[in-house]
């Protein structure tokens, strides 16, 4: 049997993440949605440091920009960096529409930029559409085993 | 050169009493700087006893020193410095400041006239009096038109102090007007400035308070009394429509945050990127948009797209019974482009023609016609910013003319 998908989500926001959790939690698919408050924590878990040593190995990270230690950039720079974490897709997902954040996010190897939208129905939709494509439609990688 | 008269070697005092800096000293302070200044008293008016530094331009020692006597007679406390040649003259603007500048008309190898042009070339804001023979008056008037302040004759020097006090007047006058523009220019800045980061950082807290209200309105409805999904409702309500007046007032905000990309480009281009903006609506509404040749413009394009897109698109919200007919054109006016959007739409009664410009300004009610009134603003930022101006021509059920300036050549700002 196929396992659940993992999820990190990356936001300093918990009213995002709520809603996110909540939009996932009723969409088709099912999910694990694993949560952290800053960059410095999301880099922490994708490690295995701390007391993330039995975190799961995500399949896709959900990142915000505007983060708290450790910015989001700073965040998926350290990821594309890293052999063992660079083939995990990454989406940002933020308030920013600035056309200099999408390019930088796009350069540094994002592999989706989603904004988040200001009203429930369109939140609902791009979450989950989100959720679908990245771990419905989409072939992704194979887990590392580490 | 200096004066050979003036026992004091480099200046010619006309009053013991003055004591002036060294000139170095003065050349740091700035011309708004100049003792003349201080000593109008607070209705800006320049005393009687007015202490000027003058630059007499002249090669004839005797004329020199009746200028300045004449100044003196008249209660008006003045040290000047000679120049003899253009060279002269240049490096003494350059490292003095003065007040004015009285020069003959007819000077070895140049004229008093070329004094006006290096000036100007200096960008340095010294009136110049040309103190002179009889020149005709041909000549007369065209020196008073490229820039003289005033023409006084050698043998009528009794008129030379009035009209010192009057250039004086004068110049402090363009001083505060270009110190007062400074200022409203800042303090607009400012403004856009706060209305820029207000609602952008307003933006974030608005979502969660759109998003939280409408989750409560969806899990909870029919589950409390009537009263609560009222309520919620109009929480809902209130925060989207919080949500779209931000969005424009950033919109608006941001329109000359970027300096425009002013070229030249084909009007039509601009038309038809609108046009194909407006496309939905126009089908839907049964538009017809008649556009005549439009010329080439000094001009931004997407930004003069947004302003076609705007005013055609208030044509086609602004309809009357028949379906809309909206016609682009342009003239040529002396040195201004004039566009016009015209239609047949409900009109404008004139007593609003100003106020439509008004951000966040509308003239009916959301029920009627949607939209928070930021379009035509939008407008007017952008062709001002172009240099230009806009208004509108209308009447009430005869449809309404809206139609813009803007310079032929590139003469605007930015």
């Amino acid at each position: 049997m196929k396992n659940t998908p993992e999820i990190l989500m990356v936001d300093d926001n918990p009213a995002d993440i709520d809603l996110t959790s909540e939009v996932l939690a009723q969409s088709e698919g099912h999910f694990h949605v694993n949560a952290v408050n800053d960059g410095v924590e999301a880099i922490s878990f994708l490690r295995r440091q701390g007391k993330y040593a039995k975190a799961p190995v995500p399949d896709l990270v959900v990142l915000d920009l505007n983060l708290p230690r450790k910015d989001g950039c700073e965040v998926l720079s350290n990821i594309k960096a890293d052999p063992s974490l660079a083939k995990i897709p990454v989406v940002i997902f933020t308030t920013s529409q600035a056309s200099s954040d999408i390019s930088r996010s796009y350069k540094l190897g994002a592999n989706c930029y989603l904004k988040k939208p200001g009203n429930l129905p369109e939140f609902v939709a791009v979450v989950q559409s989100m959720a679908e494509f990245w771990l419905g439609f989409a072939s992704l990688p194979q887990r590392e085993k580490r | 050169m200096t004066f050979s008269s003036d026992p004091r070697g480099s200046s010619l005092a006309a009053d013991d009493t003055v004591e002036w800096d060294a000139p170095v000293m003065r050349a740091e302070t700035g011309p708004c700087e100049s003792e003349s200044h201080r000593e109008c008293d607070h209705q800006g008016n320049l005393g009687s006893r007015l202490k000027l530094r003058a630059l007499v331009v002249e090669d004839e020692p005797a004329d020199v020193e009746l200028a300045l006597r004449a100044l003196r007679l008249a209660d008006l406390k003045v040290t000047a410095d000679v120049a003899q040649t253009a060279a002269e003259f240049s490096e003494m603007i350059r490292k003095n400041s003065y007040d004015v500048v009285l020069a003959d008309y007819k000077l070895p190898g140049w004229n008093g006239m070329e004094s006006v042009e290096i000036l100007r070339r200096e960008e340095l804001d010294v009136p110049v009096i040309l103190v002179s023979g009889a020149l005709g008056e041909l000549t007369a008037v065209e020196c008073i038109k490229q820039g003289a302040a005033d023409y006084i004759l050698k043998d009528n020097l009794a008129r030379l102090p009035e009209s010192v006090r009057r250039a004086m007047r004068e110049k402090k006058l363009r001083e505060e007007h270009k110190q007062s523009r400074e200022e409203l220019a800042r303090s607009n800045r400012d403004l856009e400035q706060f209305a820029y980061v207000a609602s952008h950082d307003l933006q974030e807290p608005l979502r969660m308070v759109a998003t939280y209200t409408q989750l409560l309105a969806e899990r909870y409805r029919g589950k409390l009394d009537s009263d609560a999904d009222k309520y919620i409702h109009y929480a809902v309500d209130g925060a989207l429509r919080m949500q779209k007046l931000v969005q424009d007032l950033l919109a608006f905000s941001r329109v000359g945050r970027h300096s425009l990309a002013l070229e030249h480009i084909d009007g039509n281009v601009a038309l038809q990127e609108a046009l194909k903006n407006l496309e939905a609506a126009i089908q839907e509404s049964g538009a017809i948009v008649e556009q005549a040749q439009l010329p080439v413009l000094v001009a931004d394009c997407s930004q003069l797209a947004q302003v076609f897109q705007n005013l055609i698109g208030n044509a086609i919200k602004f309809r009357g019974s028949e379906p809309p007919l909206i016609r682009v054109s342009a003239e040529l006016m002396g040195k201004e482009w004039i566009l016009s959007v015209a239609d047949n739409g409900i009109g404008i009664a004139p007593e609003h023609a100003d106020s439509v410009f008004v951000v966040f300004r509308r003239l009916h009610t959301r029920a009627e016609y949607p939209g928070n009134g930021i379009g035509l603003s939008i407008c007017k930022k952008i062709i001002e910013q172009h240099g230009g101006r806009i208004w509108v021509e209308s009447e009430v059920g005869h449809g309404s003319t809206f139609r813009f300036a803007l310079p032929s050549k590139q003469t605007s700002k930015q």
